[in-house]
């Protein structure tokens, strides 16, 4: 790894994001859109059930969470994206810079962003809603590193896909994480689910994250044995993603597809 | 002693297309080649061959003794690519643009080589402005000014003079033959046939992914024996395309001038014939064939 040009990639990024007023935008927007719209519901559902305890807040923890992971698995997509749109890979590949390099300098450049937006939406959360994150405690940290890396890994994914059918799949770098939504519980418990989409959440590290979100916020301890899970296969999916994505990058060379795209 | 640029039976294939077929070449240290041949010949390919962004389907690319498979960053890090074709980042300005390909080729004294080049090419005054914002000539030479930041050893150029004004374009031509005088090697695509010719040592011609031609410019000139004999017509223009149709010679007729190809041991036989025929004429000039004949040539015969 040389972090000369780990650097490289992440110091152009971060002009590009600073110049681009759309993205920087969109770094605050969506994640205000989410809070306002769930924490007005969460409100309502507080007056209409008031013998229901803590369920706003778990309703805003929950829109946090989700956040991490919608965002994750959209920002590292986007940056890639543009690349095509800007017909700048055959620049950024003809250079020593490697694969992983690459990744890790945009991985950067993607915490970066998602630190800012979400300390944004804990201070919005905060002063519109009286939200205390310190109410998920410290398994706030685990919960959104185990968010991101799903992220991460459904955006390799997309960005395989990109790679392999081109632009025309764009589509599902905003949809990607919205599909994984439902089985994911990050409003309701497994419980909720029909049989046979129990045993879909059970294999996705976030329903386990959003179960023990719950849990935390009622005053339970964790649950450790969820959260060993959800590493457990967040490592796999993400190696597993990692693996997809060299072969992808591998396969678009073949094919010619990295300078058609460009 | 070894080329610098060594390539053995090269082919490329995109399903039931060969876009390359199984092209050998080798380039010595310092020499400036020339790629040339039709659209769609296989010459980008060859180029992002060369700069391992496409995969060869068999073949063997040698880039300095070195292979991509064992030393790509090594190899990279030691060539370098401008095409007019290409964009930079559109949202950074030029001299980011410039700082970024400075970063990626580990270039050590960055702010120097971006003011250098930033001279030679004269782009120094555009450094604060965002790429977007550059007319296509102005973004062709930021393309070139990149190109040479890292010093590379093997320069790949496609097009690079495409879109200059003319005084740029000879500027960028007298660049490309110092750098062949500092001991760069360069492999130039171009439809510029004045370019080829003035510029490189030696021609590659491509077309339908075969290399039909390798010689020196002069040379490949000289394969195409029509010369074009013309003449500013006082009297006797009917008897003159009569004549010139009667042996055979194309001909092509615009107001006084009419303009006859001929083989160049005909010129003798031409002259004397229109002598005999009494033909008056104001000007005669003689136009030998050029490497862009050459080209049409080749051209007409591949679509054949």
């Amino acid at each position: 790894m040389n972090w000369g040009r780990v650097l490289g990639v992440i110091e152009k990024y971060m002009h590009e994001s600073r110049r681009d007023i759309f993205r920087v935008f969109d770094v605050i927007w969506w994640p205000v859109f989410q809070l306002f719209v769930w924490g007005l519901f969460s409100a309502y559902l507080q007056q209409v059930s008031p013998n229901t305890p803590n369920i706003a807040s778990v309703l805003l923890g929950a829109i946090m969470l989700w956040s991490f992971f919608d965002r994750a698995s959209r920002d590292v997509s986007i940056i890639v994206v543009v690349e095509m749109w800007n017909r700048n890979l055959i620049n950024i590949f003809a250079t020593p810079l490697k694969l992983s390099e690459y990744l890790m300098g945009i991985m950067v450049v993607a915490i970066t962003k998602l630190m800012v937006s979400a300390l944004f939406l804990v201070f919005l959360a905060s002063v519109l809603y009286a939200f205390r994150i310190e109410s998920i405690g410290w398994y706030f940290i685990p919960a959104t590193v185990g968010l991101t890396m799903l992220g991460w890994s459904i955006s390799l994914i997309t960005q395989s896909c990109l790679l392999r059918f081109g632009q025309s799949v764009e589509v599902f770098i905003w949809a990607a994480a919205t599909l994984m939504q439902p089985f994911s519980c990050v409003f309701y418990p497994v419980s909720s689910l029909p049989p046979w989409g129990r045993m879909i959440a059970m294999t996705l590290p976030s329903t386990y994250l959003f179960e023990n979100m719950r849990g935390v916020m009622n005053g339970q301890p964790v649950d450790m044995t969820g959260l060993g899970i959800s590493f457990g296969l967040n490592v796999l999916y993400f190696l597993l993603a990692l693996w997809i994505f060299y072969q992808a990058f591998a396969g678009a060379k073949v094919r010619g597809a990295l300078v058609k795209q460009s | 002693m070894e080329p610098i640029l060594a390539v053995k039976h090269l082919t490329k294939r995109f399903g039931d297309f060969i876009a390359v077929n199984d092209i050998s070449f080798s380039i010595k240290e310092g020499e400036i080649v020339g790629l040339l041949g039709p659209n769609g010949a296989g010459k980008s390919t060859t180029i992002f061959m060369l700069l391992d962004l496409t995969t060869p389907t068999s073949g063997d690319i040698r880039v300095l003794g070195m292979n991509y498979a064992d030393d790509r960053e090594k190899i990279l890090s030691r060539i370098n690519y401008s095409s007019t074709y290409i964009e930079l980042s559109p949202r950074l300005t030029v001299y980011e643009n410039l700082l970024f390909m400075t970063r990626m080729y580990g270039v050590v004294n960055a702010r120097e080589q971006i003011e250098k080049y930033g001279k030679v090419f004269n782009i120094a005054d555009l450094f604060g402005s965002q790429q977007y914002r550059l007319s296509a000539g102005q973004k062709t030479r930021v393309a070139l000014a990149k190109a040479f930041l890292n010093e590379p050893t093997i320069l790949l150029l496609d097009e690079p003079t495409a879109s200059l004004d003319p005084d740029i374009a000879d500027l960028v031509r007298k660049e490309i033959l110092a750098s062949q005088a500092r001991g760069m090697t360069v492999l130039l695509a171009s439809h510029n046939m004045a370019e080829v010719e003035e510029v490189c040592d030696r021609v590659l011609f491509i077309d339908h992914g075969k290399i039909v031609a390798e010689d020196t410019p002069e040379e490949l000139a000289k394969a195409v024996r029509l010369v074009r004999v013309n003449l500013m017509m006082k009297d006797g223009q009917k008897r003159t395309v009569a004549f010139a149709k009667k042996a055979g010679f194309g001909t092509t007729v615009e107001h006084r001038s009419v303009t006859i190809e001929v083989d160049e041991h005909d010129i003798a036989y031409l002259l004397n014939g229109l002598a005999e025929k009494q033909v008056e004429y104001s000007q005669i000039s003689i136009d030998k064939p050029t490497l862009e004949d050459y080209f049409i040539k080749v051209s007409k015969e591949g679509r054949r």
